[in-house]
């Protein structure tokens, strides 16, 4: 026993130090063998191509998705905006379907009267004017003023919606009304409060014509308060060439009565 | 002392080889270890599969990118659909944004400018003239008038006797202004012909003096203060 001790010791350090070196070397070169195994076995010539692929498609598939959660983002803004739109939109057809009811643009239904008038029946005495005996413009202009002053809201002159733009006058023995030739009888349709026909006929102005054209002339004016009036609408053009809108936030006047207009400087 | 310098030669040879020995076998360490360790840790999860997973995995992968980019191919179309949508919506406010104001010019509801005429009016004149002036200027294609500062709509109604014409409310002075938005040309023509509506005029109201000035296009008139929708009536379907 002495005497293995005594060769171990007589053993160099150096042969000791690469005995362990050596040693370790022989270890690694075992483990690097057993890991070449299989990697011999992958790094044949189908295998290098299919890991590029595989590499290829995971980068195209990162690509992808990027673009899905771009597009999903640009439909999401999108749709948040065309949200404001539409309610923009829907105000903005509702301000219209307003503004058309109010210019006239739009058949109406509702409570009123008809006034129907037509010619004298009476025989138009020696020196008698027979245009007198004729229902005319004039007579028309009147009844519609009076109805409008009596709080008529829409009124149509044998289905001629009169609006700003309307005209009543002469054309021979016919009365043009907008651009339509009417023969009479006369329907004076209005709506308004189902009183209408007190509150004209309570009027001084009306009562004056019932005195000068009805009474005077023979001209004939009845009435009629059907449950339901119907007005049409105005077909003709709504067209303006000289003016240019000038939008206002309220549909109210730009100045106070009787102030100068500053755009021209005359006087009101 | 004679083997000592033998002895000395020796064990010098010999360090030198067992360094060298060593050093070499140190390098191989050295390199195996690097070796080893870049096995363990470097490449891709993909280096350590089999030729099958990887046909699988690509198989696979592809199945994924097509369905993306059918994905993708869906979403574009409806990106582009609503682009399109929010375009034409876009021009359909601006097309009913100008009908709006167009007929809300027309109805007296918005004021308008232009070219026209004044008409002054002085002298006791009564509602029916005042009356049959404006229903001339609208036959001869006035777009806009104004009566002082009131504005001419449908329901306007002129009233009241010589002296105290009402219009909507509002009292007429002696001088008065009438102002109309048209041709200024054909407006003048049509009021002052002969025989015209001012002819007439003159000769039934013979103290009344009426004068018509066309005005240039900065003329300005308001809207209309009457609520011009109805209680009474509504909009037949």
């Amino acid at each position: 026993m002495s005497a293995i001790v005594g060769r171990l010791r007589g053993i160099p350090s150096w042969q000791i130090t690469l005995g362990v070196a050596l040693l370790a070397l022989g270890f690694l070169i075992a483990a690097q063998l057993a890991a070449e195994g299989p990697r011999v076995r992958y790094t044949s010539q189908e295998r290098t191509p299919l890991v590029e692929t595989a590499l290829s498609l995971q980068a195209t598939q990162s690509d992808l998705k990027d673009q899905i959660v771009k597009l999903r983002g640009a439909i999401s803004d999108i749709e948040a905006e065309s949200a404001g739109s539409q309610a923009a939109l829907k105000s903005l057809n509702d301000r219209l379907e307003q503004a058309r009811i109010a210019a006239g643009l739009i058949p109406l239904t509702g409570t009123g009267l008809v006034l129907k008038l037509q010619d004298s029946s009476r025989p138009v005495p020696p020196g008698g004017n027979e245009a007198d005996y004729l229902v005319n413009a004039a007579d028309l202009r009147t009844v519609v003023d009076q109805l409008w002053l009596a709080g008529a809201e829409a009124i149509a002159i044998n289905d001629e919606r009169v609006t700003t733009s309307t005209a009543i006058i002469d054309i021979g023995g016919a009365v043009l009304v907008n651009t339509a030739y009417l023969a009479g009888p006369y329907d004076v349709s209005a709506i308004g409060p189902t009183d209408l026909f007190a509150r004209v006929s309570a009027q001084a102005g009306f009562q004056e014509f019932v005195v000068n054209r009805v009474g005077s002339f023979g001209i004939d004016l009845s009435r009629a308060e059907p449950p339901i009036v119907d007005i049409p609408a105005f077909a003709g053009s709504v067209t303006l060439q000289q003016s240019r809108a000038v939008p206002s936030p309220t549909a109210g006047p730009t100045a106070p009565p009787g102030s100068t207009d500053p755009a021209t400087g005359s006087p009101p | 002392m004679i083997r000592r310098p033998a002895t000395h030669g020796e064990f010098g040879i010999r360090d030198r080889r067992s360094q060298l020995t060593i050093a070499l076998v140190a390098f191989l360490l050295g390199v195996l270890v690097v070796v080893q360790l870049r096995n363990q840790t470097g490449g891709s999860a993909l280096q350590n599969k089999s030729s099958q997973d990887l046909t699988n995995l690509v198989g696979s992968l592809n199945t994924e990118n097509d369905r993306l980019r059918s994905e993708i191919a869906g979403l574009q179309n409806q990106l582009d659909e609503l682009r399109a949508d929010h375009t034409i919506g876009a021009s359909s406010v601006e097309q009913i944004q100008a009908e709006l104001a167009r007929i809300r010019a027309w109805s007296g509801l918005d004021p308008v400018a232009g070219k026209g005429v004044t008409i002054t009016v002085t002298g006791r004149i009564d509602s029916t003239a005042v009356d049959d002036l404006l229903n001339e200027l609208r036959n001869a294609g006035a777009e806009a008038i104004a009566i002082e500062d009131i504005r001419i709509v449908a329901r306007t109604a002129v009233s009241g006797s010589p002296g105290s014409i009402d219009v909507d409310g509002f009292l007429l002075r002696d001088p008065f202004h009438i102002r109309a938005i048209g041709k200024p040309e054909t407006l003048v023509g049509s009021l002052t012909r002969a025989g015209g509506i001012i002819a007439q005029l003159a000769a039934t109201n013979a103290d009344v003096t009426i004068d018509v000035t066309p005005t240039d296009d900065r003329m300005l008139l308001p809207a209309s203060r009457q609520d011009l929708v109805p209680d009474h009536g509504h909009p037949r379907v």
